[in-house]
């Protein structure tokens, strides 16, 4: 052997433990910064709750043969290098008995863990007690979400309105690639596949604002299709409803009502993809911008719904999110003050 | 050594032939030994490509609501990185090593058929080179490197980035598959007198697993490939929803194709292990016959598991738990390799070099992805963490972490043999130790990034809490490991032409590869020593206490 | 041993059985490389075939013309049988071969050559009168599936007849004279599988339309 040079191995040995426990710090420091928001264990639902009860049992097991592994590892490093001993040590084989057992322990953690897994799948199936849910369904478009409640006979975008305590069922279909639906908190994903017509049930015990987003490559801006889901509670929701299900309000302003006339009109040619119940009911390239005032994002979550933002979007909104279906439309100022007027007072 | 040339060439009388002038020695030659090394360099160049756009990628995620590219180029370099670290990266690696060691440790003077490998290895330069020659038309493929349809599909990808994708991976997979025939060959029928099949090497026979795998994995793809093409040139419908056809069915095509695919690209480099553990632990391998046994399991397993990548798309609670359980199954196999490494150095007398530093790391990594894996398998884990970081940080443990690791093992274990000198073991010390460290700052954190909520493959992502440290963190691993490379870079430079003289058998080794010259003669032995146990070169040092005394 | 001596064995070494092959892999190692390369080399192309004949499957009554409205099974039947009975015919040449019946082997060689391009050219009318119906790897998805196979298969038939054509030439210009059968069953191994898939492909396509 070549590499028996002693002491410098020894120094190297002392040098290489104490750039393990720097590594080791390291690593542990992002467990922390992630350890502040972590959708994933704060489930909102029996069915979210279902998936983390799993994880911490597949967690142990994982653990455990881990710290068995990487600890033989370690014991042999330490105990078996070699320290100058002459000659060869003594030649095994292999030993049957072992291989029985290493074979045989891990089918029995597995199949434990395969029991709780078809538990579980099941729980997240199962359609909610009773069947009483509401129908929702989701269209996924190259790069936002439309919703419609087909029992409402609403339609919105972008941000998903629920009632809490009840559980939805969310129809998910596809205008053209695919798509997924991922709300961390309410548990598990589901493809939204051109052609082929999937659903989940969606619950949130309680109020809140959940965050999530379209988790399958869909092109160009699938980065900025963000998912904002909000569960009201019940008196809420029934005003939200009833607030949707209005029309479009009537510009009150002067500027709300030139920008209405933008809209309409052939230079803006807006309502050639937009609909707003009640002034132009066409179109369903874009979102729909009924109550496009009551949302609380722009373009899927890539700015945040304030007068300003807006008119950023409107003045060009291939600069806020290259690449999306809405062209610049090259707005002159005056234009763009009056639509982002009218489109933030449809409340 | 004399250098002649055996077999036809050497009975024609040598006039002056293109063989003359060394560019085109290398250029022309059918030798096993030159297209192995060709393999590898080419391979080492793509690697290079892919990891400038690793590079580019964690540049670009540095921070949130970054701008240093655009959406459109994003993709394509994500594209391009995956594509390429495992079509032109990691596979010619394996394929490189394959090349040049199977018929050395089987006894054997070249492959079964030498034109045929040469072919191959011009397939697989070809390949590479017209998928990269997308970026010149400024559309290289933005479609991820499995290419979902419709997404690839013409109202959709209507630039020619997909077909590079589809032509590129397409020429290199024939010759990928040609090859494997050719070694499947090579291994039945051209084994020294003696070696048996439940006598060969573990390397050779990891590698005629892997070769199997390759012969019934790869002709799924070349079709959905060729299916994908007639949707996009002749108008044909196969993934197109709007006509009736089916983008779930490319999944399973492709995955067909996919899951094999990894294990292709880990199961040559379980045998390095295996061969390279019991040299440095002075032992044999313990349980060969368990070792080689799993890697037949696992070559059939892998063939039962690949919808565990479509747990997402809504196949049923059936046919995810059927693939949930054939994915859990796998692990048994594996694991039962994982135990074997590790009592194979339990009571030896363990030699610490750069190749075995990168062989324990392997082994310690790809336990970490192993298990990972074993989680995402876990349906309803899986339908939380599917396509995002903490896939991410899965593939990367077991490709990088695993496949890559032993690469550089088995690097620095088999350079002597190729080029007569050994590596330099102080920097192999520095390059272990950075990339150890830049690997788990690059990926660890990804794990917990794919938990709290991060997708994969977005250009750039909103200021969430510990989205920017965290990603940041990661870059700054990232750049350890370009010193990583650099130095590694360096030290082939620098050992190839300064490197202490390495003789036939610096590691005191028991597999035929060593009982030749380093580098070996084009005809590679003289003469093939007595094969009476999976240790020929151990008998022939310890006449006293031989292994075929003991039955092995 | 002369190798083991100058290896420094001992006596005692060189004396020492050396391990013997059995069973499969005995008879692997003795079977020449050329054929066991074509063997697995047909086994990777079934994969192939069978992800195309999959598909077809899985669109089986997909929306559009099906199979049973266009399909003119009688007639492809009768192809069909031309390229069946040419792997008979090419047993019969190899037999040929192996007795050193020159004859023998260059009349059923034609006649399988001969057998192989009446399929190619019932192939070709079908298509031609299928692409005249309007019936076309655009039109449906029936068109899509059904041309992919039945063009890649009969893609391999032609690969078999340039094969068999290039050896045709090789034993009237005298090559196989000497006794040197390994190019002719190499090949053979080839066109008796390009025929076998037909058999499938013939099933899944054609005789569904009659059960159904
Ligand atoms: C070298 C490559 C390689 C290897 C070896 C593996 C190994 C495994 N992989 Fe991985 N995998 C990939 C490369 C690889 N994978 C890639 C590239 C992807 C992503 C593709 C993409 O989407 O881009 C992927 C994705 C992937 C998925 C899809 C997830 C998703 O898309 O959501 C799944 C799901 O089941 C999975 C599972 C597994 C399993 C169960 C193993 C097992 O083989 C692991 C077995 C090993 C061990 C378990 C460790 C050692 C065992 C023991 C110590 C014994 C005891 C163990 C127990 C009791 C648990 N992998
Ligand atoms: C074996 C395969 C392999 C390897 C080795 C790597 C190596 C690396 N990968 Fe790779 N990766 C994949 C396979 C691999 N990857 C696959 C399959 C995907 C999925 C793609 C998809 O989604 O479609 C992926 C995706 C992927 C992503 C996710 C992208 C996304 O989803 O948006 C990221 C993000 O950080 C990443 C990072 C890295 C990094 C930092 C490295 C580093 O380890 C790289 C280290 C190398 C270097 C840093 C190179 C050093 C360069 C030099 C020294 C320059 C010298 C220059 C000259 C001489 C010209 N990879
Ligand atoms: C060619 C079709 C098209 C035209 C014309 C068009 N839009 Fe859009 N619009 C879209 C699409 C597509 C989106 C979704 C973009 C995204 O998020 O990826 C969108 C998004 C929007 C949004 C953000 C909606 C939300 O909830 O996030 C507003 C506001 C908007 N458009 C207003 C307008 C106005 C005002 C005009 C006319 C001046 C207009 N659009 C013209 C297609 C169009
Ligand atoms: Cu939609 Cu990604
Ligand atoms: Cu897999």
């Amino acid at each position: 052997m070549r590499v028996g040079r002693k002491g410098l191995m020894h120094r190297r040995r002392r040098w290489g433990a104490i750039a393990l426990i720097v590594a080791a710090g390291l690593l542990a420091w992002p467990a922390t910064v992630g350890a502040e928001a972590n959708p994933m264990f704060d489930p909102q639902s029996g069915r979210a709750r279902a998936v983390v009860d799993l994880t911490w049992v597949v967690l142990f097991f994982v653990a455990l043969v881990f710290i068995i592994a990487e600890g033989l590892l370690i014991f042999a490093l330490v105990r078996y290098r070699h320290r100058g001993e002459a000659g060869e040590p003594r030649q095994t084989f292999g030993n049957r008995r072992l291989e029985i057992t290493w074979t045989a322990i891990p089918i029995v953690i597995l199949i434990f863990v395969f029991i709780l897994t078809v538990r579980a799948m099941r729980v997240i199936a199962a359609p909610p007690a009773g069947g009483d849910a509401l129908n929702v369904t989701l269209i996924g478009h190259q790069w936002w979400w439309e919703y419609r409640y087909p029992d409402l006979g609403i339609v919105t975008a972008n941000e998903l309105h629920i009632p809490a305590g009840k559980t939805v069922h969310l129809q998910l279909e596809s205008a053209d690639v695919i798509h997924d639906f991922w709300v961390p908190q309410l548990g598990r994903k589901m493809d939204v596949v051109p052609g082929k017509i999937n659903s989940i049930y969606v619950q949130s015990d309680n109020p809140g604002v959940f965050d999530g987003a379209c988790a399958e490559y869909c092109g160009t801006q699938h980065a900025w299709m963000r998912i904002k889901v909000i569960a009201d509670s019940p008196a809420d929701f029934d005003q939200w409803v009833q607030a949707q299900k209005a029309t479009g309000a009537q510009p009150a302003s002067p500027d709300a009502l030139a920008g209405r006339g933008i809209f309409l009109s052939s230079a803006g040619n807006c309502a050639s993809c937009h609909t707003i119940n009640g002034t132009a009911n066409l179109a369903n390239v874009g979102p729909d911008l009924t109550h496009v005032g009551s949302r609380t994002t722009i373009g899927a979550g890539v700015l945040t719904n304030t007068s300003d933002n807006m008119a950023r979007w409107l003045t060009n909104p291939q600069q806020v999110k290259p690449g999306n279906l809405m062209p610049d439309l090259r707005l002159t100022p005056d234009e763009v003050r009056a639509l982002t007027a009218y489109l933030e007072s449809l409340k | 050594m004399t250098v002649e040339l055996t077999g036809q060439e050497g009975l024609r009388p040598r006039a002056r032939t293109p063989g003359d002038v060394l560019l085109l020695r290398w250029l022309a030659t059918v030798d096993h030994k030159q297209i192995g090394i060709m393999y590898l360099m080419g391979a080492v160049f793509f690697f290079l490509i892919g990891g400038v756009e690793a590079l580019l990628i964690r540049i670009q995620l540095a921070q949130p609501n970054a701008t240093v590219l655009s959406p459109e180029v994003y993709n394509q370099i994500f594209t391009m990185h995956g594509t390429t670290m495992i079509f032109l990266a990691v596979m010619p690696l394996l394929a490189g090593f394959v090349n040049y060691f199977v018929p050395l440790m089987i006894g054997a003077n070249d492959m079964a058929f030498p034109r045929l490998n040469a072919f191959s290895l011009w397939l697989f330069i070809f390949g590479g080179l017209l998928l990269n020659f997308s970026f010149l038309t400024g559309h290289a493929p933005d479609i991820g490197w499995f290419a979902y349809a419709p997404l690839t599909e013409q109202p959709y990808a209507l630039s020619n980035g997909v077909n590079y994708w589809i032509l590129g991976p397409l020429v290199a997979s024939v010759g990928t598959i040609l090859t494997a025939l050719n070694v499947i060959v090579t291994i039945l029928t051209m084994r020294a007198p003696g070696m048996t099949l439940t006598k060969v090497p573990l390397f050779v026979w990891m590698s005629l697993g892997q070769a199997i795998l390759i012969i019934y994995a790869f002709p799924p793809l070349t079709a959905s490939q060729a299916m994908l093409l007639l949707d996009r040139e002749l108008g044909a419908h196969f993934f197109d929803p709007a006509a009736g056809g089916s983008p779930v069915l490319w999944q399973h095509l492709f995955w067909f194709f996919g899951h094999p695919e990894v294990y292709i690209m880990i199961l040559p480099a379980w045998g390095m292990i295996s061969e390279l553990i019991p040299v440095f632990s002075r032992k044999p391998i313990f349980g060969y016959p368990f070792v080689a046994a799993s890697t037949v399991a696992i070559v059939f397993l892998s063939m039962t598991v690949w919808a565990h990548h479509m747990f997402a798309v809504g196949m049923g609670d059936l046919a995810d738990g059927f693939f949930a359980a054939a994915s859990f199954s796998i692990a048994v196999p594996t694991g039962v390799k994982v135990w074997n490494w590790i009592f194979t150095m339990i009571g030896g007398r363990l030699r610490f070099t750069t190749s075995m530093l990168f062989a324990i790391g392997f082994i310690a990594m790809f336990v970490m992805g192993g298990l990972t894996g074993v989680m995402v398998a876990v349906v309803p884990f899986d339908q939380q963490v599917t396509d995002t970081y903490f896939l991410v940080a899965h593939f990367h443990y077991v490709l990088f972490g695993g496949s890559l690791l032993a690469i550089l093992a088995g690097a620095y274990y088999w350079f002597p043999k190729m080029t007569g000198r050994l590596l330099d073991e102080r920097l192999g010390k520095w390059h272990f130790w950075t990339t150890l460290i830049g690997f788990n700052m690059t990926f660890f954190p990804m794990h917990i990034l794919g938990i709290i909520g991060m997708p994969r493959r977005v250009y750039t992502y909103p200021n969430l809490p510990g989205w920017g440290e965290i990603n940041l963190f990661e870059t700054l691993g990232t750049f350890l490991l370009t010193i990583s490379v650099l130095i590694f870079l360096w030290n082939l430079w620098h050992s190839l032409r300064n490197g202490e003289v390495a003789g036939d058998d610096p590691w005191d080794a028991w597999t035929l590869e060593w009982a030749t010259t380093s580098p070996p003669p084009p005809h590679n032995f003289d003469h093939v020593p007595p094969v009476r146990s999976r240790r020929p070169l151990w008998d022939l040092k310890h006449p006293e206490d031989p292994d075929w005394r003991h039955g092995e | 041993m002369s190798g083991a001596a100058s290896a420094g064995l001992s006596e005692q070494q060189a004396r020492a059985p050396m391990p013997v092959p059995s069973g499969a892999d005995a008879a692997l190692a003795r079977t020449d490389p050329h054929k066991l390369l074509m063997g697995f080399f047909i086994s990777s192309e079934s994969f192939f075939f069978l992800s195309l004949i999959v598909t077809y499957i899985t669109f089986h009554g997909a929306t559009g013309p099906q199979a049973k409205d266009v399909l003119d099974v009688p007639l492809t039947g009768l192809f069909s049988i031309a390229l069946f009975a040419s792997s008979g015919t090419l047993y019969l040449a190899e037999r040929g071969m192996h007795r050193g019946n020159r004859a023998q082997l260059r009349l059923w060689l034609l006649v399988t050559i001969a057998l192989g391009a009446i399929f190619i050219a019932g192939q070709a009318y079908e298509y031609h009168h299928l692409i005249d119906e309007g019936v076309t790897i655009s039109s449906g998805l029936f068109g899509t599936t059904f041309f992919t196979l039945t063009g890649f298969h009969g893609l391999h038939v032609i690969i078999g007849l340039v094969a068999l054509s290039i050896l045709a030439a090789l034993t009237f210009a005298g090559d196989f004279d000497e006794g040197n059968e390994m190019p002719l069953t190499t090949a053979g191994l080839y066109w008796h599988f390009v025929d076998a898939v037909w058999v499938v492909v013939f099933s899944v396509v054609y005789l569904w339309t009659l059960v159904s």
